[in-house]
């Protein structure tokens, strides 16, 4: 980067631009709302409304693309009194997730075009309440999106920096013409998006929706590649700005991820562009946490694009995270999505795959814990005296049981929050008059993350192992060790641990057991076929998400009542954490990523579609000459040949991070992968610390 | 059916060879370097390492079927991605029969053996002739230097080498460069000069010295103890060897 832009990032990693953050406080007009017994849909823009209002419009500098928060706390108004009625008798209101929107569609149209078709809508459809009390609500928001921007727009003028006050006039009122306009039309909608709570909205396929404004302007000779490179620096510097306000469960996780690479939408042929090469260069180049790459591959992706990709992993970012188009893409379909919708996936924010424009799935309801599903199952069995197919019985029943709970809450979440904001931005809502949320979108299946699956199916294979086939382990002398938390069993802990068959060495042995779990939560999954809310399919994944260390430390755990698991067979103490998504069970010997890709390679991911990666940990001195460059690419290309879903390599060097918890002053910028996201390690709290440590000892 | 002792497989070993390759590590050394990173590896049978996460194990008794079933379980992905197995150690030569068994019983891999060619030539010429090339590491040529830091004669090894030169497989000539010991200009002119116009030479590798070769020592139950300056910077002094002709690299 030059010399501007390394001036930029220091500032903003420095967060000097806080200063400008006021400490007026914006509150909702609830009163009134009650008063006027105004919509659920008004009061969200009302809110919006106030909050874009409040903000002063802040041009930093020499920035090329501007937008900046001001106003640091975002409101919710009081829900309408019909839905608190609900709320009492047991209902919950279903918010959004983290969904994309339609950013293909919502730059290219510009505001004022979203702004006729709900106009449009509110006329044909002036019978329809709900449709009125939508659209006009849209068109608040979009009222007062335009009128921030023209605000900026004259800021730009009061100090002399026409140039921006003339993008400003046309954009994101208009169809952008140059592709600096198009970034910065998508960076003011899209800054949007966080002033309207609680979702995280994604970025979505950036290469895609961009590449056009790149390529008429290259054709026009507008614009270089160096100039693009530093337009694209500039907007992903940018994204770390105010990511300290976005509400996450660490700093860091705010779903701002670009999904580069795969097919086409209409006929599945490859989208690889130069836009997904510049823009894999500029994140290398900017290094900094946000945004998150992902790319698609697949088992014929050109190795120079692997190259590229495995040389950002080198940078230890954490990312780009790799989804594999050949087994996703037809998972999608076996769910319910149709072939077009499913060829443009993308991560919804860590790594829950989506469709943009088109789906308000909740992907993250919660997680099934298959290690405390096998542990009780163990329990149970020793108790009663089962063989050890009972217990693989028990297991699969348990599995159901936390599918049923779940989805018996879901059922119930029957209050559909209204979002205009993201309505305008998604795709056809607003042509047809009615809310993303409430009618609006094609698809809202609920998804649930699948945690512990490797500790679950190694605690299982070590019962099979050594009560049932060696003996070498009574029953009760196990169950003694489970419940004391392995007191005065440690000889049997290190054997349980060290000796038992472990999921990740493509041991067939105990990866069936891995492959039974996820059979089981799929059937457990597709046994709810009707009266699951609106949903038409529970979306079964293979993520943890922050639930490695919410489903063993109870204290951590109220957020979303998981079950917790104890002690367990595997040899892992009472507490420890288990692995992150798809992972070897922390502590346990494994002979490097290869084993490990085959291992996770057998789970059936055609009737898995939720997401969540394999993860793994290389050392940095694997990256030591070019020639190991190639070979990560070659690892990477493999995880597609063999069939995988979804991968996530960190690159890191343990040292380091030893030495960042005893001096984090020094290590301000280092960083690290934490689940779907990356952080600055110094910023993280200290669980999530040391479950990266414990990661990190095991590297390959 | 043979039966040999291994202390670690370890997949993705990406500076082993070529392509994406799996080392297995067999146990048991005759030298003692006192610079050896893996002190796990110098003694033949199973042993207990002791380390903050606990005990365990090391040293696992595989027969040869076993061994290679691994080995073939992963050939596909191996062979795609231009690489094989390398057999390393510890000393691999102390299991030369054990060996030869495994590397029989391969499904069509690229197999790379990586030496101290402290061996009988029996043994060094069996399986240096079953492989596809020899990493053939060379510490010290001057036979009273090799005994003060590997506890050995330099004459085996030496005889080892010339052999391989009379042999069909190309092999690697790679130099640890250690501090004041193996970097001096007088024994890597010696190593020059006994490897040029070898048959098979490929390249010398010149290896800088691992300043975290003491980190395994305390979990074994033994004092990492060296008479040289770890942090003095090496003499990778690459020039010897191109003055001779010989294509060398420094990792």
């Amino acid at each position: 980067m030059n010399e501007r832009l390394e001036a930029m990032k220091a500032r903003v990693r420095d967060r000097e631009h806080a200063q400008f953050r006021q400490d007026t406080v914006v509150e909702p007009d609830n009163e009134r709302y009650e008063r006027e017994s105004v919509s659920w849909h008004r009061r969200m823009s009302d809110c919006f409304r106030l909050l874009l209002e409040a903000e002063t419009p802040l041009i930093l500098d020499d920035e090329r693309i501007v937008f900046t928060r001001t106003i640091k706390d975002t409101i919710n108004p009081m829900e309408p009194p019909e839905c608190r009625a609900a709320r009492e008798e047991g209902n919950g209101s279903v918010g959004v997730g983290n969904i994309s929107v339609d950013w293909d569609m919502a730059v290219a149209q510009g505001l004022l075009k979203r702004r006729e078709f709900a106009a449009a809508s509110l006329a044909r459809m002036a019978d329809d309440p709900e449709a009125v009390e939508a659209m006009t609500a849209c068109i608040e928001t979009i009222d007062a999106a335009l009128d921030l921007a023209k605000r900026y727009a004259d800021e730009a003028r009061r100090i002399g920096r026409d140039d921006l006050a003339e993008m400003l006039d046309h954009v994101p009122a208009n169809p952008p013409r140059t592709f600096h306009e198009a970034l910065q039309s998508f960076k003011f909608m899209h800054s949007l998006t966080w002033l309207q709570p609680t979702a995280h909205i994604t970025l979505g396929r950036f290469d895609q929706f961009m590449l056009g404004y790149y390529e008429a302007d290259l054709a026009a000779g507008r614009i270089t590649e160096e100039d693009a490179h530093d337009l694209l620096c500039e907007l992903f510097i940018s994204f770390n700005k105010d990511n300290d306000l976005y509400p996450g469960v660490q700093q860091g996780d705010n779903g701002q991820s670009i999904m580069l690479g795969g097919v086409k939408p209409a006929d599945g042929s490859c989208a690889v562009n130069a836009l997904t090469y510049l823009i894999m260069r500029v994140s290398h180049d900017v290094n900094m946490i946000d945004p998150k790459i992902n790319l698609r591959v697949d088992k014929d992706t050109e190795m120079d694009l692997l190259i590229e990709a495995a040389k950002l992993t080198r940078r230890g970012l954490g990312f780009p995270q790799y989804a594999n188009d050949d087994v996703e893409i037809q998972s999608l379909v076996n769910a319910g999505y149709d072939i077009e919708d499913a060829r443009d996936y993308v991560v919804a924010a860590c790594w829950e795959f989506i469709i943009p424009g088109v789906a308000v799935d909740v992907p993250n309801i919660n997680a099934v814990n298959f290690l405390a599903a096998a542990d009780v199952a163990i329990r149970e069995g020793l108790a009663e005296m089962d063989d050890f197919d009972g217990i693989m019985d028990r297991a699969r029943d348990h599995i159901f049981g936390q599918v049923d709970t779940y989805v018996d809450s879901w059922r119930k979440w029957k209050l559909y929050h209204p979002f205009p904001w993201y309505t305008v931005l998604m795709t056809d809502c607003l042509e047809r008059g009615l809310d993303a949320n409430r009618g609006g979108a094609k698809y809202y299946n609920c998804g649930i993350h699948g945690s512990g699956s490797a500790n679950g199916a190694d605690a299982l294979a070590a019962v099979k192992t050594f009560v049932f086939e060696d003996g070498s382990i009574e029953r009760g002398d196990l169950m003694t060790a489970l419940v004391t938390n392995f007191e005065n069993d440690e000889p049997m802990r290190l054997k349980l641990l060290n000796e038992g068959p472990k999921v990740g060495n493509n041991d067939d042995y105990v990866d069936s057991i891995l492959v039974k779990l996820f059979d089981d939560f799929a059937d457990a999954c597709e046994s709810h076929k009707t009266d699951i809310g609106r949903s038409t399919v529970v979306r079964p994944g293979t993520g943890s998400a922050m639930y490695y260390v919410s489903l063993v430390r109870c204290d951590q755990s109220e957020m979303m009542e998981p079950v917790v698991a104890g002690a367990s067979a595997d040899g892992r103490h009472k507490h420890d954490f288990i692995g992150s998504s798809l992972a070897p069970s922390p502590g346990v010997q494994i002979r490097g990523p290869v084993s490990v890709l085959q291992s996770f390679a057998k789970i059936d991911y055609s009737r898995i579609c939720n997401g969540g990666p394999i993860t793994m940990e290389l050392a940095d001195s694997v990256f030591r000459d070019e020639e190991a460059i190639r070979k990560v690419a070659m690892l990477i290309r493999t995880f597609a040949e063999i069939g995988c879903q979804q991968l996530q390599i960190n690159t890191l060097n343990v040292d380091t991070l030893h030495d960042a918890k005893k001096h984090p002053e020094q290590h301000k910028n280092l960083i690290v992968r934490v689940w779907g996201w990356s952080g600055y390690f110094c910023e993280l709290d200290e669980p999530y610390q040391d479950h990266i440590i414990g990661r990190h000892m095991l590297t390959m | 059916m043979l039966t040999g002792t291994i202390f670690d497989i370890k997949e993705f070993a990406v500076h082993d060879g070529p392509g994406i390759r799996t080392t297995v590590f067999l146990k048991g050394c005759p030298l003692r370097c006192v610079w050896c990173q893996n002190p796990e590896g110098l003694l033949p049978g199973p042993q207990v390492m002791t380390s903050p996460v606990g005990q365990r194990t090391v040293g696992t008794e595989y027969t040869s079927k076993e061994l290679a079933g691994i080995l073939n379980s992963q050939a596909d992905i191996l062979r795609r991605n231009e690489g094989g197995v390398t057999f390393s150690g510890g000393e691999p030569l102390m299991q030369a029969r054990f060996l030869a068994e495994v590397i029989d019983q391969l499904d069509d891999l690229h197999t790379l053996l990586d030496t101290s060619g402290y061996a009988t030539e029996q043994d060094f010429r069996l399986i240096a002739s079953k492989v596809d090339l020899v990493y053939f590491d060379v510490k010290i040529i001057d036979s009273a230097d090799l005994q003060q830091y590997a506890g050995v004669d330099s004459t085996m090894i030496l005889n080892n080498i010339r052999l391989l030169g009379q042999l069909d497989t190309p092999f690697v000539v790679r130099v640890p460069l250690v501090p004041g010991v193996t970097d001096t200009n007088a024994n890597l002119t010696a190593i020059a000069e006994t490897v040029r116009g070898l048959n098979g030479l490929q390249r010398v590798d010149l290896l800088p010295y691992n300043r975290a070769a003491g980190g395994k020592y305390k979990a074994c139950g033994m004092a990492f103890i060296v008479d040289y300056d770890e942090a003095q910077e090496v003499n990778a002094n690459a020039e010897i060897f191109r003055n001779l002709g010989i294509d060398v690299r420094v990792a």
